[in-house]
């Protein structure tokens, strides 16, 4: 019974998770704020109500239902908590760098609710983080949609139970470099990448013909058909061709883009995010008719070769172009201030605070799949919040609330100095330090295969 | 082999000389091995029958390994040797849940010419459910001395591996004539630990490929079945990884699942809850976190017998900044929660044992006494020690408890087990006791007043490749201690000799490390010992090799002795 469990929950695509947890939910009425609502413009002293955990009410002089709690928000900008497409907050392990293709591993597995760059991004007004495989494969593992529940111990409940499955993919120097150049397998060039993801395909459509045919025999009188061998690698990729599962590609330059836009087209797969795109201006008409657009960084480029040919208009370019574009921080250091990196896009393009703030909220939400559930403020929705002080897309922006499901998690004022979860007993503390240690993707790559150092250092 | 054969002379080399029995030889038995008798005594002792008992004075019998009564007034046969137990305390044998006590790592074996990594054979990648612990345990180890000397008389041993090491066996820390198995294939192995730079090569890798093997096992199974009852079905792969899982994929044995923290355990049970086996986790270090889900999915526990060191609390400074000083707080806390773990597990019921892998054994005593001081009872230390292990193991009906019928395993000490001046006397393991040697003057007075070390010590140290010397000189100046000891020199060509490092005295105890050069390889050797008076008895650990015992007698000198 157990197997045939198994069997049809991969066959169904559901994945088994931990049982669901109740997570907090939480009621408060913010009052007088300036409201950007981001998909329903700018309110001017307006009030938010939330209770349990959901808007319930956005207009003005609402009065506070007894028992919850009114916090005075005059001269204060409310906006829907930030959401960070990509980033590696909070995960035990990025990479399985072993194999060009990992889909079967999840990052679910590895979450760690302890980590301090949770409450860091909490500070930057970041509720929801899309915490990502790394960029070592070219088909790498399934990543975990994390809410930002600062001081949970179960990372069931930071994960994001309701959000749909996602996939990191990798194009370009990271996989060549880690398999091709580092350990003579395939792929050696971008030719590789393309043929190690349609060998995959193909590979995934036998696969579950193999099943198929099964599951139509086996009952028949005097069957002798057995069970083909349980692969689920090869199961997790023909749930990305039957559309259960929204490919995340790392991607630079425009030639593999598209690439990758063909191969999907081949495959008839129509939930591809790309991830990077710094050459996403070059086909972004492309980037728009056939994908879910590209989530970038405002002006981030030139640390290793394929990254060298960028712009800080590419976000406005694509955005211009009609692709749906974010802005992402695949960094523990970036992830603290994304509202300034959504700023960038008004220096560089001139778009509208409605246009910059979806670059960081409903954007990256709809990239995600949660755009019903998140990224604006919308009676109904879920109430992820940020306060400022000063509009988030100013240079003096501050953040100085910020809450998940109505439930507080980051009070400039309030909180404790110290907000780390878990110590050490037997290491003296040591300062803490911001910086350096920022770009995970490649993390644990490096000295996989013993590859004489990369010939290029940072490695995004 | 290489390690084996270095293993071998630097012991040889560096403790060179012969081994010589000194036991008078049994009139009846030209090897002096056999015993007399296989039928004690232990009279007019005070018995702690079970983890609860609050100890009665009464008389044991055993006789063939068993124990045959307990009580004042029973009558000894006459070819019971008896031993005096009136000043004496005896307690149920310790059960060891999990152990790598003897335990030889096996060969790696050798890569394929074809060898990738991306895709390499079960074996080299860490997945051998079909290997035996028993095929890698020797009960000569000096590692087995060491856990019998702490009072353990039972082990399950866990084969050394990758993410699915193998099967563990049940064995009796017993004579070196007998295999000591009691039971075998009791559970598989397994960890979190990825293989080095092939696949899996991670925790996240390790999880995905632990489910394929478990599913394809299942698998497997049913093309097997259906092969055995029709005709006309293709032939079905059987390899060893699907074989050697077989048992724990049909409930009959658990995987003896390897975790440190609150992750490591909800990565274990997610997975058991996913997939259906059995379940036992061991090692646990950091668990607070999750006590309320290890009771409420009744997951058996082997907690790791020991306690962080408080090295880093101790070197907190006092003139410090009050950030800072808020930081120590925070360090002292975790000290402090970690170690009234035990107790927490205690009072929400669970029913946890210990494992002592990974554990400095020496240590065992003063890891049960931080414990108890941090809330554990002695009741509930006792009982993780015997009956919840011995339930755990399934083996509670001849372990565990001193009946009538039982295994006559037995620790004996020479006062209240765990309380500071207690020392242990006997360990009876299946009948056979062995004795160790009690230090006299230990009393809690002395405690707190430094004894002073100084001075020229001749050494001996005694291990299984003979009997080696040398001197150490200690001096104190202001308040430090410096000093060198003189050994063989493990590349030959006479003496050599070292500083000391890290020399330390706590009230009678003496401790300090050197480092040794054996064929270009950095040995780390420890020495502790207590001193009484001028002498020191004490033992001389090195690097992975093993724990000897050491004596020393400090010589008049006009030099150190200022």
């Amino acid at each position: 019974m157990k197997k045939i469990n198994y069997i049809l929950t991969a066959l169904l695509g559901l994945s088994m998770q931990f049982a669901f947890a109740q997570t907090p939910k939480g009621s408060v009425l913010i009052k007088n704020a300036t409201v950007l609502t981001v998909t329903n413009g700018t309110l001017e002293n307006t009030d938010v109500l939330v209770q349990d955990g959901l808007i319930k009410r956005i207009a003005p002089d609402i009065s506070a239902p007894k028992g919850v709690e009114t916090i005075d928000a005059t001269g204060k900008y409310v906006m829907p908590g930030i959401i960070d497409a990509h980033s590696h907050v909070a995960l035990d392990v990025v990479n399985e760098a072993t194999n060009p293709i990992v889909a079967e591993v999840r990052m679910k597995d590895v979450v760690n609710p302890y980590e301090i760059g949770i409450y860091r991004a909490l500070a930057g007004g970041v509720t929801i983080s899309h915490a990502m495989h790394g960029s070592a494969n070219v088909i790498g593992g399934q990543n975990a949609t994390l809410k930002h529940r600062w001081g949970s111990t179960d990372p069931a409940d930071i994960i994001m139970q309701d959000a749909p499955r996602t996939i990191k993919f990798a194009l370009g120097e990271n996989p060549t470099r880690v398999h091709g150049r580092g350990n003579g397998i395939q792929p050696r060039s971008r030719m590789g990448v393309e043929a190690i993801l349609r060998n995959g395909f193909s590979e995934a459509l036998q696969y579950k013909k193999a099943w198929e045919s099964f599951e139509a025999t086996k009952n028949e009188k005097g069957s002798t058909a057995v069970a083909p061998q349980y692969n689920e690698r090869l199961q997790t990729l023909v749930d990305i061709l039957d559309g259960k599962i929204i490919i995340h590609c790392h991607s630079y330059r425009a030639d593999e883009i598209y690439m990758l836009i063909n191969v999907a087209r081949d495959f008839g797969i129509k939930k591809l995010v790309f991830q990077h795109t710094n050459e996403g201006f070059k086909v972004a008409p492309e980037i728009a008719e056939y994908t879910m657009g590209a989530s970038v960084f405002a002006d981030w480029w030139a640390y290793k070769f394929e990254v060298y040919y960028s712009t800080a208009f590419n976000a406005a370019i694509l955005q211009k172009n009609g692709a749906l574009t974010s802005i992402n921080s695949d960094s523990a250091e970036l992830i603290r201030h994304l509202y300034h990196e959504a700023g960038k896009t008004q220096r560089y393009g001139g778009l509208t605070d409605d246009e910059a703030l979806a670059m960081i909220t409903i954007n990256p939400a709809k990239q995600l799949g949660i755009d019903d559930k998140v990224g604006s403020l919308e009676e109904g929705k879920q109430a992820d919040i940020a306060i400022f002080e000063g509009h988030p897309l100013s240079t003096y922006a501050v953040p100085q609330m910020t809450f998940v499901d109505g439930v507080k998690y980051f009070d400039i004022t309030k909180d404790k100095d110290d907000q780390r979860q878990r110590i050490s007993a037997t290491e003296t503390v040591e300062p803490i330090y911001l910086g350096h240690e920022n770009h995970r993707c490649m993390q644990d790559t490096e000295h996989l295969f013993e590859t004489a150092n990369a010939l290029f250092h940072t490695q995004h | 082999m290489k390690r084996t054969l270095l293993k071998a002379s630097v012991l040889a080399m560096m403790l060179g000389g012969l081994l010589g029995w000194s036991q008078a030889y049994g009139q009846s038995d030209p090897s002096g091995k056999k015993p007399v008798t296989s039928t004690y005594a232990i009279t007019n002792a005070t018995v702690f029958a079970n983890a609860s008992s609050s100890g009665s004075k009464a008389t044991v019998l055993i006789k063939d390994g068993v124990i045959k009564a307990i009580g004042s007034n029973i009558s000894l046969p006459a070819e019971a040797q008896q031993i005096k137990g009136d000043s004496l305390f005896i307690y149920p044998g310790f059960i060891d849940g999990a152990s790598r006590a003897g335990i030889t790592r096996p060969e790696d074996p050798k890569r394929p010419d074809n060898f990738v990594s991306s895709n390499p054979p079960d074996e080299i990648a860490g997945i051998t459910p079909w290997r035996n612990a028993l095929d890698q345990f020797s009960i000569q180890s000096s590692q087995v001395d060491e856990l019998r000397k702490a009072g353990f008389t039972l082990a399950q041993i866990l084969p050394e591996g990758g993410m699915i090491a193998g099967k563990s066996a049940i064995v009796v820390l017993g004579d070196e004539n007998s295999t000591n198995l009691l039971k075998e294939n009791t559970g598989l192995a397994a960890s979190l630990q990825g293989s080095r730079g092939m696949y899996p090569g991670t925790a996240v890798g390790v999880m995905a490929k632990f489910r394929d093997v478990y599913k394809n096992t299942e698998l497997t199974q049913d093309r097997i079945a259906k092969f055995t009852s029709s005709t006309g079905v293709s032939r079905p792969e059987m390899n060893a990884t699907y074989l050697g899982m077989s048992d724990v994929v049909d409930g009959k044995v658990p995987v003896i699942f390897t975790v440190g923290n609150d992750l490591e355990v909800r990565r274990a049970i997610s997975l058991q809850q996913e997939l259906g086996f059995k379940l036992v986790l061991t090692g646990l270090e950091e668990y607070d976190a999750v006590i309320d889900l290890i009771k409420s999915t009744r997951t058996p526990v082997l907690i790791k017998l020991e306690v962080p060191d408080d090295k880093a609390i101790k070197a907190q400074k006092e003139e410090v900044s009050e950030d800072v000083k808020a930081q120590y707080e925070r360090v002292k806390e975790a000290y402090d929660r970690a170690i009234a773990q035990a107790g927490k597990l205690e009072k929400a019921g669970v029913p946890f044992a210990f494992t002592t892998l990974g554990v400095k054994v020496s240590e065992v005593s003063k890891a049960m006494t931080n414990m108890m001081e941090a809330g554990l009872s002695k009741e509930a230390a006792l009982a993780a020690l015997t009956t919840n292990a011995a339930a755990i193991l399934g083996i509670e009906r001849i372990a565990g408890t001193l009946d009538n019928g039982k295994m006559a395993n037995m620790v004996i000490s020479t006062g209240p087990i765990f309380e500071e001046d207690s020392q242990i006397k006997h360990v009876i393991v299946d009948g056979k006791i062995y004795d160790y040697e009690v230090s006299k003057k230990k009393n809690g007075k002395d405690k707190g007043e430094a004894v002073d070390p100084s001075g020229n010590w001749n050494y001996t140290s005694e291990t299984p490749a003979g009997s080696s010397g040398g001197n150490f000189t200690i001096e104190k100046s202001e308040g430090d201690f410096s000093g060198e000891i003189t050994y063989d020199d493990p590349q030959g060509g006479g003496e050599t000799s070292s500083s000391l490092q890290d020399i330390e005295v706590s009230g009678n105890k003496l401790s300090f490390r050197f480092g040794v050069n054996a064929g270009g390889m950095a040995l780390d050797v420890k020495v502790s010992g207590d001193i009484n008076g001028d002498t020191m008895n004490g033992n001389m650990v090195i690097a992975d090799f093993g724990s000897f015992t050491i004596t020393a007698n400090r010589t008049p000198s006009q030099i150190a002795k200022k």
